[in-house]
């Protein structure tokens, strides 16, 4: 059992993908045989619900990366086969590092406030008072607006000269800032916008992690004399741990994609202040007359790469906090 | 170590298994032709459904041909690339209307028949007009409607700034106007410089009004038609949301009834009158004077290409009722377009004399991809709206910012 | 707790909750306003000399369409539970050879670009004549939220202490029965969660919708939105009209929900 957590009072935790402890042998062996059955018996709807469904999707993109897509080719087919041309093409583009960095700051200054005010509020939600119930549903309104009037009314508020963000900032003698049309305000613009945007997925997840945690714990800590904030740091951060690493994990591959948004709000402009790799690919493919594909595609698999890197890192992060 | 091995080599399978099974469904995805006596038609129009006009039109138009008529609504901006995937399918509707710079692109893809196939007569239609359809002496669809740029102004604004609109001639008039109504509290002017498609259409009446060309973008004229647009947002002659404007956006600052001149497009007349204060029409000046070339906007009919080419026939007669003159008076008058025709114009002007300006406005266009540009002003118009867009929001001199331009263009085009 | 203690909390709540949601009254009030002060500098705070003229219109044309937005969201929920639900439950509890490969997997689908995904199920749908069908839209927009749902779950399963699953072995329950009559039981949170992020994701979908669903007769109630885009202009007070009217029901259907389940889980289904 080297690969569970103790926690202070005996409830054990397991993160994703946790391996086996290891049993006795030679009965194990059959056992083991036919847990992996079962096991994969379980995971059978989803493997043939992953095959039926992305495999195509994945395949294309790997493909329009891969070649030299010209509309016409696009069309009938027959895009040459070019290898890494169209990667080396966009990593050599002078828009490349600019984007780099504006996604790297955009994802983790995002994820840092979603995580931190969704954290908050979930643990303010969580003892329940009067209209609780009804104020924690309606944090998730935004989540069911489309994504274009959410973006749009953002847009709407952040405008320089009919936005009520300027006209209350008149109000309070402030002289108005230019939102979304400089470049040095740009890019905090729609990360603003986006944090809002993730403030509910947060909540939500983080709200149900807490109401998770066994309320006996917190009696015994109680009993045990800790004050509130000990209570937190004790029980509830170390209990809610995997829940918040894939809250990050999540959060970190949402952000990453976010186009939709920053093209609504800004186009990514203006002269490329908030674009991000996401918006790149996306003005590559569609945002412009003539499409193309191959590099827009390329780009799309840098996010991917990126994706996976932070994958690989939480299940690091995981294999060595069970192993101490 | 071993177990990370074991772990990859298990996700190397997982992706062979994708790659084998995503390459099984693309093969097995053929074409998926629409049957028999039904006649696929796409339009950019999601504005009118089945009780308008438009889609009685297009209906009529099938009983006529002897064919049912399955219509289709798209996005402006979504209507390409389902085009190009439709094309890719082998499910491309029997009758296409589209944006009319996407034309040279759908040309370039293959997607579109010429003339040469479908039969389609476009001996009446206005040359300037057509040029957006041709490319290579190979014409590829008839405009429907033709729009454009002019400058509207609102009457009390002017009157209570005390500009005469007679006196705006050429550019330094126009600035002069703005410097008046601003000083009367009112605000100038309002456009669109987003950094898209729109904002290059909105800029180009000003670029050649300078008398700058499309193929050499750091050219002095250039650099003083950016400049204009610079000097007013300083100055603030125009407001700073301009830089992140749609047209409509730019509308409704128009529509507040707080600034002078607005420019807009030919769709906007009919909001024009909703917005109850008086306005007035000027075709946008040249540099010196006179007027300048407008890029023209508006869709253009086209036939997609069918693995079935005796569908043509049927195609050819649908296009040409939608397109014959009596229909067009009323397609064009349902857009709010002005028609492409000479005689077709002379009718509208005789129903609404209002058109006037805009029909000489739409006399005076010339489109975005010809001069023989094609595919390459996609190219070329994109770094313009960057440079545009830097010089606007300070981030580089105009000079500095067309130097760019132009490299890039360079680069792209060669 | 008592009521009166509460009151502080209540009050900052509400205060919360306002600012959280201005953005929304900002749309509801672009909704309510004329064309000509929609621009106005500085705007209207409120709606004075309003219009209803938005809501006319989406009263007029969209209301239909509210009920196939409904059977897409509880439709993408059922899926979603059906596929993520034992998935999960093997990754958290059951240790698959190859499981680690699949958590990467369902990591990566997640990254393909929503474009690109429906591209993909145009082309596979156009062959299988799904276009413009509710089952159609649902397996689309499940794809959305299946790889977070079995991440999710996952994450949640992973805390069910292993002793309650050795009990339920000790007894004699097979694999299915322990995820059935335990696991299941015990992640009420997780569900909860996942349901709600499935139906949200499908109601405000538009990428698909748009994509798969646009000729079709039942179309989500998103894709109103469409009929305000003209190819030149946008009637924004009746496209915030439509989100306003869309959101509504699926709010209240939200609120009842979070109350019920508030009250199933004090009940006592999670304790011990």
């Amino acid at each position: 059992m080297n690969q569970t957590t103790q926690t202070p009072t005996g409830l054990s935790v397991r993160g994703l993908g946790g391996s086996a402890s290891g049993p006795p042998r030679a009965r194990a062996r059959r056992r083991l045989h036919s847990e992996q059955w079962a096991a994969w018996a379980f995971l059978t709807p989803v493997t043939v619900y992953l095959l039926a469904f992305f495999a195509y999707p994945l395949y294309r993109n790997l493909d329009l990366s891969l070649r030299d897509y010209t509309v016409r080719s696009f069309v009938s087919g027959g895009a040459e086969f070019i290898g890494l041309a169209n990667h080396r093409k966009v990593l050599g583009d002078p828009a490349f590092a600019p984007a780099l960095t504006h996604t790297v700051v955009f994802t983790l200054v995002s994820l840092a406030f979603q995580f931190a005010i969704g954290l908050a509020l979930a643990v303010f939600f969580a003892k329940s008072f009067r209209l609780s119930a009804i104020l924690r549903a309606l944090f998730l309104v935004p989540w069911l607006l489309p994504l274009i009037v959410s973006a749009s009314t953002w847009s709407w508020m952040l405008n320089s000269d009919s936005g009520v963000v300027n006209a209350a900032l008149r109000l309070v003698g402030i002289a108005p800032v230019h939102w979304l049309t400089s470049p040095q305000w740009s890019l905090l613009s729609v990360i603003l916008a986006n944090v809002w945007i993730g403030i509910p997925f947060n909540l939500v997840v983080l709200y149900n992690g807490l109401q998770s945690i066994p309320a006996q714990l917190y009696e015994a800590a109680q009993i045990d004399g800790a004050n509130g904030w000990q209570q937190f740091w004790r029980v509830t951060f170390p209990l809610l741990r995997p829940v918040s690493a894939i809250t990050l994990l999540l959060g970190l591959v949402y952000t990453l994609k976010v186009f939709d948004l920053i093209w609504i709000m800004t186009r990514g402009g203006p002269s490329d202040s908030s674009t991000t790799l996401a918006t790149w690919s996306y003005r590559l493919s569609f945002g412009n007359l003539l499409p193309e594909f191959g590099p827009g595609a390329a780009v799309g698999n840098l996010l991917i790469v990126m994706a996976l890197a932070a994958g690989l890192i939480y299940i690091r992060a995981q294999k060595r906090q069970y192993q101490r | 170590m071993n177990q990370l091995a074991s772990r990859w080599r298990g996700l190397g399978v997982t992706l062979v298994a994708l790659v084998t099974a995503g390459g099984l469904v693309a093969c097995s995805s053929s074409d998926g032709t629409t049957g028999g006596s039904t006649y696929t038609i796409w339009d950019p129009y999601p504005q009118f459904d089945d009780s308008s006009n438009w889609v009685k039109l297009l209906s009529d138009c099938g009983s006529k041909a002897g064919v049912t008529v399955k219509r289709t609504a798209f996005d402006t901006s979504d209507l390409t690339s389902k085009t190009l995937l439709a094309a890719q399918q082998g499910n491309a509707p029997d009758v296409l209307i589209v944006d009319n710079p996407v034309i040279s692109t759908l040309a370039e893809a293959g997607v579109l028949t010429t003339s040469d196939d479908n039969k389609l007569d476009t001996s009446a239609i206005d040359q300037n007009l057509l040029g957006a359809g041709q490319s290579g002496g190979k014409t590829y669809g008839i405009p429907i409607g033709a729009n454009t740029l002019a400058l509207y102004y609102n009457k009390a604004v002017l009157q209570a700034s005390g500009v005469d609109i007679a006196s705006v001639k050429d550019w330094a008039s126009l600035t002069a106007a703005l410097a008046k109504t601003t000083a009367a509290g009112k605000k100038g002017i309002t456009f669109s410089a987003i950094g898209t498609e729109e904002g290059s259409f909105q800029f180009l009446p000003w670029f050649w009004g300078s008398g700058a060309h499309l193929t050499k973008l750091d050219s002095a004229e250039a650099v003083s038609a950016v400049t204009l647009w610079t000097d007013w947002l300083k100055k603030g002659y125009a407001p700073n949301s301009a830089i992140n404007n749609t047209q409509t956006t730019s509308w409704q600052e128009f529509a507040t009834g707080q600034y002078a001149f607005a420019e807009n497009g030919t769709w906007q007349l009919a909001n024009a009158k909703k917005t109850g204060f008086e306005y007035g029409i000027i075709a946008i000046p040249a540099i010196n004077g006179g007027t300048a070339a407008a890029p023209t906007g508006g869709e253009f009919v086209s036939v997609p290409v069918q693995k079935t080419t005796s569908r043509y026939a049927v195609s050819q007669k649908l296009v040409a009722c939608l397109t014959d003159s009596d229909n067009s008076l009323t397609t064009t008058t349902t857009l709010s377009y002005i028609a492409p025709t000479a005689a077709v114009q002379a009718k509208q002007v005789a129903a609404n004399p209002e058109l006037k300006v805009w029909v000489e406005a739409v006399g005076a266009a010339k489109g975005r991809t010809g001069d023989n540009l094609g595919t390459k002003y996609p190219k070329i118009s994109q770094p313009l709206w960057t440079a545009m867009q830097a010089a606007l929001s300070g981030s580089a001199t105009p000079q500095a910012a067309l130097t760019t331009a132009q490299a890039a263009a360079a680069a792209a085009t060669k | 707790m008592t009521a009166q203690r509460s009151w502080p909390r209540t009050v900052l709540g509400l205060v919360l909750t306002g600012v959280m949601l201005f953005p929304v009254y900002w749309m509801i009030n672009v909704s309510f306003t004329r064309q000509g002060d929609m621009r106005k500098s500085p705007p209207n705070w409120f709606p004075v000399d309003g219009t209803v003229e938005g809501y006319r219109s989406v009263l007029r044309d969209q209301l239909p369409y509210l009920g196939t937005s409904l059977l897409v969201g509880l439709g993408t929920v059922a899926l979603t539970l059906i596929v993520a639900a034992p998935a999960a439950y093997s990754l958290a509890k059951l240790n698959p050879r190859g499981g680690r490969a699949l958590s990467f997997v369902l990591l990566m689908a997640q990254m393909i670009p929503g474009i690109i995904m429906a591209m993909g199920f145009y082309a596979i749908y156009l062959n299988l004549g799904l276009l413009n069908s509710v089952a159609g839209l649902i397996v689309a927009d499940s794809t959305i939220a299946v790889p977070f749902a079995v991440l999710i779950f996952t994450a949640f399963m992973a805390g069910i202490p292993d002793e309650v699953m050795h009990a339920a072995k000790v007894d004699g329950a097979g694999p299915w029965r322990t995820f059935w009559s335990v696991a299941l039981p015990v992640s009420r949170n997780a569900t909860v969660t996942v349901s709600l992020f499935a139906f949200l994701w499908a109601w405000s979908d538009f990428v698909y919708a748009s994509t798969l669903d646009s000729g079709g007769a039942q179309r989500p109630i998103t894709l109103g939105i469409y009929h305000y885009i003209g190819n030149n202009n946008q009637e924004w007070n009746a496209i915030m009209a439509t989100a306003v009217v869309a959101s509504i029901p699926a709010t209240v259907l939200i609120i009842i929900a979070q109350r019920y389940v508030a009250a199933g889980v004090t009940s006592g289904a999670v304790k011990d």
